[in-house]
């Protein structure tokens, strides 16, 4: 019950947070050097549609009441349209933000599992030849630079190999099959995920496994693992049982903590494999000057970023029963 | 418990020992070279009686304790004697032999200012995990039912088995290891300053524990303390440990009545003791001899009023006092 309380304060905290960055996003948006008409407006308008559009967003009146609009137009779900793809944002963003979702989720999951796993494994053969390649490996794949790695990938996997393909998210002529089935979509969709998945896991389950490995050779200190080796359970059942399960808990802070990191390298991965995302679309929009997509993009982030940390709070609330909030 | 009757045979008559050790020499590898943190003790225990064994920090009193258990650090190693419980040397075994032998033979209470449980799983868990370990065929269910006996046994309200460790007050903690200690109906029980981090009133009322549960289930218990009061309090033999040694061993009332190695008698100087006259506290000056290199005579020479030149060359032997108390002293009769 009391945890069902803490849930509520952290989603009010949540609010307020959101809050804060939204008037953060709209001052930059608006404080950045040039016109904010010539920003929010679309160049390829016509004059009287321009003008409509300016007395809408409230360009033309003072900071306040275009906050006040800004605020309004929010509330009512109104982000409005895209220069590039003359496309409501919402519309935009509802369509890629699943595949974001299903690129991002995955390798997050992926890499502190993966990270768990393996730093387990490191921490209990300490100083061995596993522990230092384990200890190279991921210090080598968490500093390389990840446009790099993904194109190195590109061209070994999809262009020497042939493997994989080299861009997107689907094959046309998989989709437009009539023939095809759910499974032979799904099975496209897996294909194409591989490599993006790969680049983003290789960058990821590096800090993973260093955050595991020391926390797990501090655990092994721990006058309970003494207990638990005194009660005649064997290595693995320590290991397992009353080391990793401890050990694992400040990886889960440290994934909540890196997901704030991890978008930069979500909307590079996303930009060089053309996966189609919100990162890539972020990018897309900041370079071609699609402020209202780019403005959209960047509360979604926030928000994303925001919520995922509640629910990293809940989850070690879960694991680690010391913590009440 | 089939396990315990079935694998040694029904040897173990009143007077028979439950526990040899002889001759024992544990040590650490470390960056200075080889410490000696056990030299060369012996003693034996009888079934149901206890030892305690006492001597400031470092004198390698849970070295022994660890060793009993199999559960030396990598760097620990056991470098000469033999340790012979129910007439088996627990030297040679295996890891896995001594795995299948710790905590239903042999458990430990620890102390409960250390973290002995573990913060993230239920007390309940815990112990019926030591249940389990040693009779997976067990249903949990069954194992749990004894959980619930033990908390009885050691006095604990049974609803609070499925609390977590950090719902415990200190004494709460102490006697659910104690439970923990019991769950496998060991023979033998290492109690490791199982008292030194509570306070008074609970110290003591977890000594009449530990002594009553220790007569009624005639388990044997090992009682490893600096607090020599506490010692003379639980335990029927004393050894007095000083430098990686044995000093002075005998029934408590020998060790207390007529202490002769100097280091006992300057140990009990140094304890207040409410029961008797008056008297000034002395403390023991110097240090404790390095154990890497220790010296060649007397450990205690150094420190010692009545040493003459010759305890620091030679080595001392043992004196018998009577057939129960000896002492490791050179000149301990010559006063």
């Amino acid at each position: 019950m009391e945890l069902r309380s803490f849930i509520f304060r952290r989603l009010i905290q949540v609010v307020v947070i959101f809050f804060i960055i939204q008037t953060a996003l709209f001052l930059l948006f608006r404080l950045a050097p040039g016109d904010p008409v010539e920003r929010m407006v679309d160049p390829t308008m016509t004059p009287e549609d321009a003008d409509r559009l300016v007395a809408v967003l409230g360009l033309d009146q003072p900071l306040w009441t275009q906050y006040a609009i800004y605020l309004r137009n929010f509330f009512q779900g109104e982000f409005g349209t895209s220069f590039y793809y003359g496309q409501p944002v919402v519309e935009i963003i509802w369509e890629k933000l699943p595949n974001t979702i299903l690129l991002f989720t995955t390798s997050i999951i992926l890499s502190a599992l993966v990270g768990i796993a393996l730093g387990k494994i490191a921490a209990w053969h300490k100083g061995s030849r596993t522990d230092t390649w384990l200890t190279i490996g991921s210090l080598v794949t968490h500093t390389v630079f990840l446009p790099w790695l993904a194109l190195l990938l590109i061209w070994v996997f999809a262009y020497k190999l042939g493997w994989f393909p080299i861009t997107g998210m689907i094959s046309e002529d998989v989709w437009l099959d009539p023939g095809a089935g759910l499974w032979a979509k799904a099975l496209d969709i897996g294909h194409h995920l591989v490599l993006p998945l790969s680049t983003l896991f290789l960058i990821h389950f590096g800090s993973s496994l260093l955050v595991m490995r020391s926390s797990m050779l501090d655990t092994l200190k721990e006058d309970y693992i003494l207990t638990a080796r005194a009660k005649g359970l064997t290595d693995k059942e320590v290991r397992n049982r009353h080391a990793a399960r401890n050990a694992a808990l400040p990886v889960v802070t440290g994934v909540g903590l890196g997901l704030a990191f991890s978008i930069n390298g979500g909307a590079l991965t996303e930009t060089v494999f053309t996966w189609p995302g919100i990162g890539r679309e972020l990018v897309f929009a900041v370079s071609h000057a699609d402020y209202p997509l780019a403005q959209a993009a960047f509360l979604l982030i926030a928000l994303v970023v925001l919520v995922a940390n509640v629910i990293v709070d809940v989850l070690y609330a879960y694991l680690d029963p010391r913590i009440r909030y | 418990m089939n396990a315990r009757t079935a694998g040694t045979g029904n040897r173990n008559s009143e007077a028979e020992d439950l526990l040899e050790v002889e001759d024992l020499s544990v040590g650490y590898r470390t960056k200075r070279g080889f410490m000696r943190a056990v030299d060369g003790i012996s003693f034996s225990l009888k079934k149901g009686r206890s030892l305690g064994l006492v001597g400031e920090s470092g004198c390698g009193k849970t070295t022994v304790g660890m060793t009993l258990m199999g559960l030396l650090p990598p760097n620990g190693e056991v470098r000469g004697g033999r340790i012979l419980f129910k007439g088996e040397d627990l030297v040679q075994k295996t890891e896995e032999e001594m795995q299948r032998l710790r905590w239903n033979e042999i458990a430990m209470i620890f102390q409960a200012a250390m973290n002995a449980l573990n913060p993230v799983q239920r007390v309940e868990k815990q112990i019926a995990e030591a249940i389990l370990t040693h009779a997976p065929d067990l249903p949990e269910e069954e194992a749990l039912r004894r959980v619930e006996g033990l908390f009885q046994m050691v006095n604990l309200p049974g609803e609070r088995m499925h609390d977590y460790p950090h719902q415990y007050s200190g004494g709460m903690k102490q006697r659910a290891i104690i439970a923990m200690a019991l769950a496998c109906n060991p023979d033998l029980i290492i109690a490791d300053e199982p008292t030194t981090a509570l306070d008074v009133i609970v110290q003591h009322q977890i000594l009449e524990e530990i002594k009553a549960l220790q007569d009624d289930l005639g388990i044997s218990l090992i009682f490893i303390s600096h607090d020599i009061s506490i010692v003379a309090d639980v335990s029927h033999d004393i050894g007095v440990m000083y430098a990686g040694q044995l000093v002075e061993y005998g029934s408590r009332e020998e060790v207390f009545g007529d202490p002769r190695h100097y280091y006992t008698r300057a140990l009990l100087a140094s304890y207040p003791t409410l029961a008797g006259e008056k008297r000034d506290l002395v403390p023991i000056p110097g240090e404790t001899p390095s154990l890497v290199a220790p010296p060649s005579g007397c450990r205690f020479c150094d420190r010692c009023d009545a040493a003459a030149e010759a305890c620091s060359l030679e080595r001392p032997d043992w004196l018998e006092i009577s057939p129960t108390h000896r002492v490791l002293c050179a000149r301990c009769l010559s006063s």
